[in-house]
C-alpha cells in the first residue's frame, strides 16, 4: 500500500495523524479545504472574480474574514482578467497571493498567465475544473486546465478535499523555491471535489506550519525603491529564446523540488503524496490512466477485478506540469495495454492532451510495447462510475489479450439519438401584427425635437403575446421577468435579443428547451455588447446590399444583469462609443445572483452578500454602489434611463423611447431596479413595498438623460413622499444587520452618498448644461 | 466520541434526499453527514445536485456513510439508497424520486395523514414506508421541514444518534439565531415522535430499478452547435412543484380587469381574453391562472387592488380544478 495517495496513519481517536504537527478533523468540501488552507497560510492578497464552481473559496474566506479569522486583503475584481492582473501586481510586491477560478474564468485570465510565469512571479491559483463554453455548462471536465498546460505554470492535481488542502500548502513552497520561482495552479474536479464534503485533517499547530512554509523571499520586488528594477522589458530575439530556456530550466528544477516538498509535507502531516499515483501497478498487465476524481472510482473497480485474478492497475498524477515523463515510462514499461481517459478533447488530434503526452512519454523507450487507447469521457460533468471504469478495463484487457487495438480513439458515453424521439416544438413564431399594436406611440415634436409617448392602459396590454413563454425556471417572485414583460409589452415589431450570462439566461434556455419565442443569442458577459454590435452592423450591411428583403425592421436588445455590467463594462462602453443602433437593458438586482449572491459593484455599501459577509469584524460590502447610468451618460449616447419594475408605466415609456432612439440615433442604456427575494432575503411577494422605498428614499433616482439633458421622471420630494433610507434597509434580510446598534456610521455613510448623488441628479435636472 | 455501528460495517450506508430548492435538503444532508463524521466516528461524504442556484428547482442531496477506516473513493451520486427521504409530497408522483429504492430499505415522505397514495404501490413490498407531516409541523413550530425530517430519519434509522444530529443542527443556529435553534429542536423532536409507519402499502417485487434519464437528442439528431430551433417550448414544462403549499386563487366577480397583475407576474401564467360585445369597444379580461406555470410567489395578490386574487392553501387537486390552460394541448407540440 506504499503507493496509496496517502497513508492514513490514524490513531484510535480518529483525529491525529502521525506528522509532527497536531491536527484536527473537519468535514470540508474541496473549496472549503482550499479556503481553510488559505487562512492557515495567511496569504497577503487575494484577487478574485466569482465563477461556479470555484466561488465558494472566496465565499468561505469572506465568512472567515467577517469573523476575524484571517487578514487576507480580498479584492473583488471586475472580471477574471482583472483578477489575474490584481494578483500579478500584488505578487510583484513580494507577498503571498491567492486566486481561485474555473472554466471561462481561467480562459479569460489566460493571456495574463504566461506573463506572470515568464516574469517568474509565484502565487497560487486554485482551479475547480469545469467545462468551457459553449454551450455554457457549469459542471466538471478538464477542458479548462488543458488550456493552462502551455502557460508555464506548475500544475498540481488534487483528487479529494484533503489533497486540496495539502497541495495548497505544498504550492507555496514549490513556487517560492529559489530554483523554481513559478506560479502554481492547484486543480481539483468541479463539484465532484469542489462541492463534495469529506473528512479532512487540518493543521492546528500554527508554528509547525509556519516553519514548513518559511518566509517568502524574492530576488526582486517592485516595492523596494532603494533597489529599482524594471519588470517586463521589451525583448525580441536574440534574447527571448534565452528567457524561455530559463523558464524551461525552472520547470526542470521543479521535477526535483516537488517530490522534496511532498516529503517535507509528509513529515509535517503524515500524509504521503508521490508525484505519480500508482495503484496496483507493480505487476499490472493493463491499466487505466485518469486524472483526479475518476481515478479514485477506477481504484474501486481495480480492487474488484484483482479479486477476480485480473492484473489491472490505475495510474494517476498529482503533478501535471512538469509532466512526469520518466515515471510514466517506467510505470508502463511492462504494461501490455492502457486506456487513457481524457476529460476533454483536443479536437482533431486523435486524443486529449493527457493521452498525447502519455504516448509521447513511452515512445522514447525503444522496448516499450504498450498499446494505448484514448477515450474521451465525462464531459460537462457526466458521471464516471464503476460501470464506466469496468468498460475501460475490459477494453484494455481485450487489447492486451489480442495485441490488437480495435479503436484507438473514441468518445465514451455518447448517445446517437433516436429518430423517433422529439423535442416539444413549442409555439409558432410571433406574427409582427401580434406585437405591433400601438401600446406605446412615440412621436417627435417637430419644433422642440422632444419625444412624446402615449401609452395604452395596462389592461389593454395584458393580452399582448409575450416574447418569452411561460415554463421558464426562474425563482418564485423573480423581478427580471416582470421587467422583461413590461419592456416587451411596448416594443414594436421584430426584436432580436442577446442575453449576457446571468439568471435570465440560465433559467430560460435549459437545453433542449427555450422560453424565447424570438431569436435569442447568449454570449458570455464580458463580451455581449460587442457581439450584438457586430450583428447590428451585419444587419445594416445586408440591408444596404439588398440581401435581407424580408426583415426590414429589426430592433436589437441586449439584456444583462448588473454583474454583466461589471465584467462586460469595457465591451459595453466600446459599443456605446461606437454608438450602434441597439438597446442595452440592465436588470439590477444588486449582486451576482446567478452564482449565489456574490457582491457586484452595484451592491450598495454595507449590504450582505456571500462575498461581503457580516460578522464581528466586517459588516457587509465596504464600497459604494457603481453609478452605471452616469458612466453611460458620460459616453454621450442619445438615451440613458433608470427605472424600476415597480413603476411599469414609467418603465414602459422609457422602453418605447429607447426603441425609438435605437432605431433613429444610436445606442441606449437603461438600468432597471429588479427584485430578488431569494438574495435580498424577503418574502417572494414583497417586491412593491421594497422597491417603493428604495425609490422614495432617493437611493435609486428615477430619471432619464435624453440627448445629454437630464430629467427626473419621479421626484419623491416634489410628491411629498420622501422617506428615510433606513425604511428601505429595514425591509430586507440582507441589510437587517445595519439596523442593529453600532452601525450608525455606516448608515450615515449610505445616506450621505445617496443624498450626494441625488443632489447631483437634481442639479442636472435643473440645469440642461450639466 | 460515540461509537455508531453501521448495519453492515464492510459496506456503505447511503441516504438520498429528494427535494426542491428552498426546503433545506442540502442543509439537512450536510448536518447529518457532519454529525456522522465528526461525532459518530464514521467516515462520510455529502454532496447535492441541483440545476443552478434557483429556488424551486429539483435538488437531490446525498449522504454516504462508512466505517471510520473505510476510505470513500467514489464521488458518484447514490443510485440505490438504503433510505430515501422525500421532502415534498408532489415529488412522489415521479418515478425518478423513488428510483433504486431497495426492498430492504426505508422510504420517508412528507405528507399529511389520511391522504391517498396510489403511487406508493410501486414501492417494493419489503420497504418500510414512513410518513410524517413535516410541512405542518414546520409551520406550527416556525421551523423548516428539514428539521422535522431529520428527526424522523434518526428515529427510524437506529444507528444514527438522534441526540448528536440534533446538537449539530442546534450548533448551526445557536450563535446567530437562538430562537431558530429552539424552534428547530421542537420540530426535530416532533419529527422523531409523530411519524407513522404505513403497513402494506408497497406492492412491488424486489428493488426498484435505477433510472438514468437519457437525453432526448443525440449527436445524430440534435441540430449542430447546440441551437434550439423550437421557439418557446418551455410551455411543455410543469412548474407546479415550485409551489410550497399555497397558491393564488382567482375570483372572477371581484376582478376589475385592470391588468396590474400582468405587469408583475414573473411566470406569465395569467390567462387573458379579448372580448367584444356588439359594437362596444373590445375589452381585455382576466380569465384565470394556468397553474402549470404558477410558482406561487403571490405577487399578483400583492398588487391586486381588489380581492380578486387571494392566497389559499393548496389542497390536492385544487390547482387542477381551478386551472385555466393558456395553451390548448396541440399548441405545445409533441
Amino acid at each position: 500500500m506504499a503507493t496509496e495517495i496517502h497513508a492514513v496513519l490514524q490513531d484510535q481517536d480518529g483525529g491525529n495523524t502521525a506528522g509532527v504537527a497536531s491536527q484536527s478533523t473537519d468535514f470540508l468540501s474541496g473549496n472549503e479545504a482550499a479556503a481553510r488552507a488559505a487562512r492557515d497560510i495567511g496569504f497577503h492578497v487575494m484577487g478574485y472574480f466569482p465563477i461556479t464552481p470555484s466561488t465558494e473559496v472566496a465565499e468561505t474566506l469572506s465568512k472567515m474574514q467577517a469573523a476575524g479569522e484571517h487578514e487576507i486583503m480580498m479584492i473583488p475584481a471586475d472580471g477574471e482578467h482583472g483578477a489575474a492582473g490584481i494578483c500579478y501586481g500584488a505578487a510583484l510586491g513580494g507577498g503571498r497571493v491567492l486566486n481561485a477560478t474555473s472554466s471561462q474564468g481561467l480562459l479569460y485570465a489566460l493571456e495574463q498567465l504566461p506573463v506572470q510565469s515568464s516574469t517568474r512571479v509565484p502565487m497560487v491559483l486554485n482551479v475547480a475544473t469545469r467545462a468551457i463554453s459553449g454551450p455554457l455548462d457549469i459542471r466538471c471536465d478538464h477542458s479548462d486546465i488543458y488550456f493552462a498546460l502551455n502557460t508555464g505554470w506548475i500544475i498540481l492535481l488534487a483528487r479529494e478535499p484533503q489533497a486540496v488542502y495539502d497541495m495548497n500548502l505544498a504550492a507555496i513552497r514549490i513556487g517560492e523555491h529559489a530554483d523554481v520561482r513559478l506560479p502554481v495552479l492547484v486543480a481539483y474536479d468541479g463539484f465532484f471535489t469542489s462541492h463534495q464534503k469529506r473528512r479532512v485533517e487540518v493543521i492546528e499547530d500554527k508554528q509547525a506550519l509556519q516553519e514548513f512554509l518559511g518566509t517568502p523571499e524574492t530576488p526582486f520586488t517592485a516595492l523596494d525603491p532603494r533597489h529599482p528594477v524594471t519588470f517586463g522589458p521589451y525583448m525580441n530575439d536574440p534574447d527571448l529564446i534565452n528567457n524561455k530556456k530559463q523558464h524551461s530550466l525552472a520547470m526542470e528544477a521543479a521535477r526535483q523540488v516537488i517530490p522534496e516538498v511532498f516529503e517535507e509535507l509528509e513529515k509535517l502531516t503524515g500524509r504521503r503524496y508521490p508525484v505519480m499515483d500508482s495503484y496496483h501497478m507493480e505487476d499490472a498487465e493493463v491499466a487505466l490512466v485518469l486524472l483526479n476524481s475518476a481515478a479514485e472510482t477506477a481504484k474501486e473497480v481495480a480492487d474488484r477485478l484483482r479479486g477476480e485474478g485480473k492484473k489491472v492497475g490505475v495510474l494517476s498524477l498529482n503533478m501535471l506540469r512538469p509532466f512526469p515523463t520518466d515515471l510514466i515510462r517506467q510505470a508502463l514499461s511492462g504494461v501490455k495495454a492502457i486506456v487513457v481517459g481524457d476529460r476533454a478533447d483536443s479536437y482533431g488530434a486523435d486524443g486529449g492532451n493527457l493521452s498525447l503526452e502519455v504516448r509521447a512519454a513511452i515512445q522514447v523507450d525503444p522496448d516499450n510495447r504498450t498499446r494505448v487507447l484514448t477515450r474521451i469521457y465525462g464531459l460537462g460533468g457526466k458521471d464516471f462510475d464503476d460501470a464506466d471504469a469496468e468498460e475501460f478495463f475490459n477494453e484494455a484487457l481485450e487489447t492486451a489479450e489480442t495485441g490488437e487495438v480495435k479503436e484507438v480513439f473514441a468518445y465514451h458515453g455518447t448517445y446517437a439519438g433516436d429518430p423517433d424521439k422529439h423535442v416539444p416544438h413549442g409555439l409558432p413564431a410571433i406574427e409582427k401584427g401580434e406585437v405591433t399594436r400601438g401600446m406605446a406611440t412615440v412621436t417627435e415634436n417637430p419644433e422642440t425635437g422632444k419625444l412624446n409617448v402615449e401609452l395604452k392602459p395596462l389592461w389593454a396590454m395584458a393580452e399582448v403575446p409575450s416574447r418569452i413563454a411561460p415554463g421558464h425556471g426562474a425563482c418564485p417572485g423573480c423581478g427580471a421577468f416582470p421587467v422583461l414583460h413590461q419592456v416587451f409589452s411596448v416594443l414594436e415589431g421584430d426584436v432580436v435579443v442577446l442575453f449576457q450570462t446571468g439568471c435570465a439566461m440560465v433559467v430560460t434556455t435549459g437545453y433542449p428547451k427555450t422560453a424565447h419565442r424570438i431569436t435569442y443569442i447568449h454570449n458570455l458577459f464580458q463580451n455581449g455588447a460587442a457581439t450584438l454590435s457586430g450583428l447590428v452592423e451585419m444587419y445594416h450591411e445586408l440591408l444596404r446590399r439588398g440581401e435581407l428583403p424580408d426583415s426590414p425592421d429589426i430592433t436589437f436588445v441586449m439584456v444583462t444583469g448588473d454583474g454583466g455590467m461589471d465584467i462586460g463594462m469595457g465591451s459595453a462602453l466600446g459599443a456605446a462609443h461606437r454608438n450602434h443602433h441597439m438597446m442595452i437593458l440592465e436588470y439590477d438586482n444588486q449582486g451576482y445572483m446567478n452564482t449565489g449572491a456574490q457582491l457586484s459593484y452595484s451592491t450598495p455599501l454595507g449590504h450582505r452578500t456571500s462575498t461581503s459577509e457580516v460578522g464581528s469584524k466586517r459588516k457587509g460590502k465596504v464600497t459604494h454602489h457603481k453609478d452605471t447610468p452616469q458612466i453611460f451618460s458620460a459616453a454621450h449616447v442619445p438615451y440613458v434611463f433608470t427605472a424600476s419594475e415597480g413603476y411599469p408605466e414609467d418603465l414602459m415609456r422609457k422602453a418605447a423611447k429607447a426603441q425609438w432612439y435605437a432605431k433613429n440615433e444610436g445606442m441606449t442604456y437603461g438600468k432597471i431596479l429588479s427584485f430578488c427575494p431569494l438574495n435580498w432575503t424577503t418574502t417572494d411577494d414583497a417586491a412593491e413595498s421594497v422597491l417603493q422605498v428604495a425609490i422614495d428614499s432617493c437611493f435609486f433616482p428615477i430619471y432619464e438623460v435624453e440627448r445629454g439633458i437630464t430629467n427626473i421622471t419621479y421626484d419623491p420630494e416634489v410628491l411629498g413622499r420622501r422617506r428615510k433610507i433606513t425604511e428601505w434597509l429595514g425591509r430586507m434580510g440582507k441589510t437587517k444587520h445595519l439596523m442593529a446598534e453600532g452601525n450608525e456610521q455606516r448608515l450615515a455613510a449610505i445616506e450621505e452618498e445617496a443624498e450626494r448623488r441625488w443632489r447631483r441628479i437634481k442639479a442636472m435636472h435643473e440645469h440642461p448644461e450639466l | 466520541m460515540n461509537e455508531c455501528v453501521l448495519p453492515d460495517p464492510s459496506g456503505f450506508f447511503e441516504i438520498r434526499f429528494e427535494s426542491i430548492g428552498g426546503l433545506g435538503a442540502h442543509a439537512a444532508g450536510q448536518i447529518l453527514a457532519r454529525a456522522a463524521v465528526l461525532k459518530m466516528n464514521l467516515n462520510g461524504s455529502h454532496f447535492s445536485s441541483y440545476g443552478s442556484e434557483k429556488k424551486g428547482s429539483p435538488v437531490r442531496s446525498y449522504v454516504r456513510l462508512g466505517a471510520a477506516d473505510k476510505p470513500i473513493r467514489t464521488s458518484a451520486p447514490i443510485d440505490s439508497p438504503d433510505v430515501i427521504v422525500v421532502f415534498h409530497g408532489a415529488l412522489l408522483d415521479q418515478d425518478i424520486t423513488i428510483a433504486g429504492m431497495k426492498n430492504s430499505g426505508t422510504l420517508i415522505f412528507n405528507g399529511p395523514a389520511d391522504e391517498a397514495h396510489e403511487f406508493l404501490e410501486k414501492i417494493p413490498k419489503g420497504t418500510r414506508v414512513v410518513r410524517i407531516d413535516a410541512t405542518n409541523i414546520a409551520i406550527e413550530e416556525l421551523s423548516r421541514p428539514n428539521a422535522v425530517l431529520l428527526g424522523t430519519l434518526t428515529a427510524t434509522v437506529p444507528f444514527l444518534d438522534g441526540d448528536i444530529v440534533l446538537s449539530t443542527l442546534t450548533e448551526k443556529f445557536a450563535k446567530r439565531n437562538p430562537q431558530a435553534a429552539a424552534s428547530n429542536e421542537r420540530a426535530f423532536k416532533r419529527g422523531a415522535e409523530e411519524y407513522e409507519v404505513l403497513e402494506g402499502v408497497g406492492k412491488g417485487e424486489g428493488d426498484l430499478p435505477v433510472i438514468r434519464p437519457s437525453p432526448v437528442l443525440g449527436y445524430e439528431t440534435a441540430p449542430i452547435g447546440g441551437v434550439i430551433p423550437y421557439a418557446g417550448n418551455t410551455v411543455s414544462n410543469d412548474l407546479s412543484t415550485s409551489r410550497t403549499g399555497w397558491m393564488p386563487l382567482f375570483t372572477a366577480k371581484e376582478c376589475i380587469h385592470c391588468g396590474l397583475c400582468a405587469t408583475v407576474c414573473p411566470d406569465f401564467c395569467l390567462v387573458w381574453t379579448h372580448e367584444q360585445e356588439g359594437e362596444e369597444v373590445p375589452v381585455v379580461r382576466l380569465k384565470g391562472v394556468d397553474y402549470q406555470y404558477c410558482k406561487g410567489c403571490m405577487r399578483c395578490i400583492e398588487t391586486c387592488p381588489t380581492e380578486a386574487m387571494t392566497r389559499v392553501t393548496e389542497t390536492p387537486g385544487l390547482a387542477d380544478r381551478e386551472r385555466v390552460p393558456l395553451y390548448s394541448q396541440g399548441a405545445t407540440g409533441a
